[in-house]
């Protein structure tokens, strides 16, 4: 598939300290449209901080961070409107508990997108839909399953249209038969040209549809590249390491 | 009068009748601690009839308001020939409302740590009464202490309504100086700071006390919010 | 008997002014309350200690004594109904506790939920509005629920302000018939009955509108 070389995502120099720990030591980044990037690394290296750093649900202490062109570190920018080209999928899922699947997609759309109501109940049920969970539109999240779950996530997320899709760890708190079901949607979503940011330990996944893997550690990048050169010859001890193992596991 | 001569004169007067607020209090948990395990053992423990006796007394007590309780049994009871001074009146009457509401907290207490324990304490070999008053009472207090020291501020600002029947406590001394001096303002600002002293004060001490004694666990219910 | 026939109807006759002081202490109370729990769980390090300050304070004074204070120091001055002075301290007092109740509700809302919320473009006021506060107003039926009863009993204290209530009315029928303890055994009554309802009422609501597992 032909990928421009718009940016879409640019990090440049972000840092992050919690009390008296530097999770980020100065992150720099940039992702093109289309690009299907992973983010590896031991637990509690800044991965899912970086990723919430992007869409300022984190907001760094330093460094810039720019979406399609418009800076988020500037504090005169409407995050809120700049959130809405960003999809967030959470490890947790976070379904909005007392509210239906469908209900869960339409909020974003009546509330933030100001559709129409019944406008907004088609893009929903469309949305479901290519989750494979339109049968499942009136249950509420405490009836479903945690892979449907996690697909009615990546539904409401893909129905604001974002440009870029950030998965942190979407599939760490599945039982392992269900983490299938929510990688086919995230594969045809990368197969469709999104841009994806994620977290995750899927090295098959990885394997299948990344266009770049990042190996974090301590905060900060250690070695980046193609997956076939990350996973077959890196240039880095650490990182075969780190790689091997995973794979075993995954 | 300047307020240093006013507290020159009502301090020591309202020592006096935080003096008796403490003894109304104390007295009062302690009828209620009386009334109120027993009660829990038997909601949790008794026979059908002996549930159903202490749930509608619980729930009759908690259901009405302490005022109408200490009114029925002061004015309501010399009616039928039987007349309680009015410490008698206070300590029966916010004694068994105190106790109803110490049967819910035990019973909480009880019913979190009893299936266990009373597993564990009968296979030994030990029969069910003795389990219940080695095993289970003993812990069933520790585990009730969060809410028993919520109990114990309570009952300093409920003491407070006795003054209404003429105990002569911190609230009715307050307004004997008012009725004397003619200066409200003064006189409920100095009640109401030692109130809150010592509802303070009380506090970090029972929280000091909860630190050292409670065993980790369960919350338990507690009066009121 | 025919001490019920005159009696009853008798203490009745306070029984709407016991309803009207019950439903503006707990009206207010909840508005005062969910101001200053919004205030206390969004508004900032300083203010959240200051409210906090606040509601300790209202909650270590007796009830009655604030009754007074409002009445004999604040009432005069602004010419409020005993009526009014009665209700609004029960209203301050319940706000301090309702203020707690709507914040654990608040708290006890997995944080996940605003991010989730946020992470959609959703502005913090929207994701309280359509997001929290339906979860949270499910958690809080059930403390609501005793608040609510509490203040039912509370209102018995403004028979000392004069407040024509129903224990006023049994006051009133025990010092003219000599008969105190009828007077007080059906104003108890009564009083079981409408925290019996309430609560009764309250867990139907909650059952109503739980949200399915």
């Amino acid at each position: 598939m032909p990928r421009s070389s718009k940016e879409i995502v640019k990090i440049q120099d972000v840092h992050k300290a919690y009390g008296k720990e530097d999770v980020l030591k100065g992150i720099s980044m940039e992702v093109t449209e289309g690009e299907v990037v992973i983010l590896v690394g031991p637990s509690g290296t800044g991965k899912s901080t970086l990723l919430r750093c992007i869409n300022q649900l984190t907001v760094p202490d330093s460094g810039h961070v720019w979406v399609n062109g418009i800076e988020l570190t500037d504090p005169s920018t409407d995050i809120d409107k700049a959130r809405q080209h960003i999809g967030m999928v959470f490890q947790d899922f976070n379904l909005f508990n007392h509210l239906s699947a469908l209900d869960n997609v339409m909020l974003g759309l009546t509330q933030v997108l100001k559709m129409d109501v019944e406008k907004a109940r088609e893009k929903a049920m469309h949305e479901l839909d290519r989750v494979g969970l339109c049968n499942k539109f009136m249950n509420y999240p405490g009836q479903l399953s945690g892979g449907q779950k996690q697909r009615v996530a990546i539904a409401r997320s893909l129905a604001m249209e974002p440009i870029v899709m950030l998965f942190d760890e979407p599939t760490s708190a599945l039982d392992p038969e269900l983490i299938g079901e929510v990688l086919v949607v995230m594969k045809d979503l990368a197969l469709g040209g999104m841009t994806m940011i994620c977290v995750t330990h899927e090295i098959g996944f990885a394997r299948d549809v990344s266009t770049r893997i990042v190996f974090m550690e301590h905060g900060d990048i250690v070695e980046e590249g193609s997956p076939k050169k990350m996973l077959n010859h890196p240039d880095l001890q650490r990182t075969k390491q780190f790689l091997g193992k995973i794979s075993e596991l995954h | 009068m300047s307020i240093i001569e006013y507290l020159l004169i009502a301090i020591p007067k309202i020592w006096t009748g935080l003096l008796i607020t403490f003894k109304v209090s104390a007295i009062c948990l302690l009828i209620g601690l009386l009334i109120g395990m027993p009660a829990a053992l038997a909601r949790v423990y008794g026979p059908k009839w002996l549930r159903w006796l202490v749930t509608g007394y619980i729930e009759i007590l908690r259901g009405t308001p302490v005022l109408v309780q200490l009114f029925l049994i002061y004015y309501g009871l010399p009616q039928f020939g039987l007349t309680l001074s009015a410490f008698a009146s206070a300590y029966l009457a916010i004694g068994m409302n105190s106790g109803a509401y110490q049967a819910e907290y035990f019973r909480g207490a009880i019913q979190a740590i009893s299936s266990g324990q009373m597993m564990a304490a009968r296979s030994i070999g030990l029969s069910r009464m003795q389990a219940i008053r080695h095993v289970i009472i003993p812990q069933a207090f520790r585990f009730a202490i969060p809410a028993w020291s919520n109990e114990v501020v309570a009952m300093i600002k409920i003491s407070s309504i006795v003054y209404l029947i003429a105990v002569p406590e911190m609230l009715y001394v307050a307004k004997e100086l008012m009725a004397k001096y003619y200066n409200p303002f003064q006189t409920y600002f100095t009640v109401g700071a030692v109130y809150l002293i010592v509802i303070g004060l009380l506090t970090v001490l029972l929280n000091a006390l909860e630190r050292k004694l409670t065993i980790p666990g369960l919350e338990t219910v507690k009066r009121g919010s | 008997m025919e001490v019920l026939t005159v009696l009853v109807p008798y203490i009745l006759r306070g029984l709407s002014v016991t309803l009207e002081v019950t439903g503006v202490a707990l009206g207010f109370g909840l508005i005062f309350g969910a101001i200053l729990a919004i205030l206390r769980v969004y508004g900032g390090n300083l203010l959240s200690r200051i409210l906090t300050l606040y509601t300790n304070i209202l909650r270590a004074l007796p009830h009655i004594l604030l009754l007074l204070i409002i009445y004999f120091l604040i009432a005069r001055i602004i010419n409020l109904s005993a009526f009014w002075a009665g209700s609004l301290s029960l209203a301050i007092i319940s706000s301090a506790y309702q203020a707690e109740i709507i914040r654990g509700a608040i708290l006890s809302v997995p944080q996940g939920q605003m991010m989730a919320a946020r992470s959609i473009g959703l502005t913090r006021i929207q994701a309280i509005w359509h997001v929290i506060i339906p979860q949270a107003f499910r958690h809080a039926i059930p403390p609501w629920s005793n608040e609510a009863a509490i203040v039912i009993k509370d209102s018995s204290l403004v028979y000392v302000l004069g407040v024509p209530e129903i224990l006023r009315q049994a006051q009133y029928y025990s010092a003219r018939t000599y008969q105190p303890f009828v007077a007080y055994i059906t104003v108890a009554v009564i009083y079981f009955l409408l925290t019996f309802m309430t609560n009764r009422g309250l867990d139907a609501l909650e059952r109503r509108i739980r949200i399915p597992i």
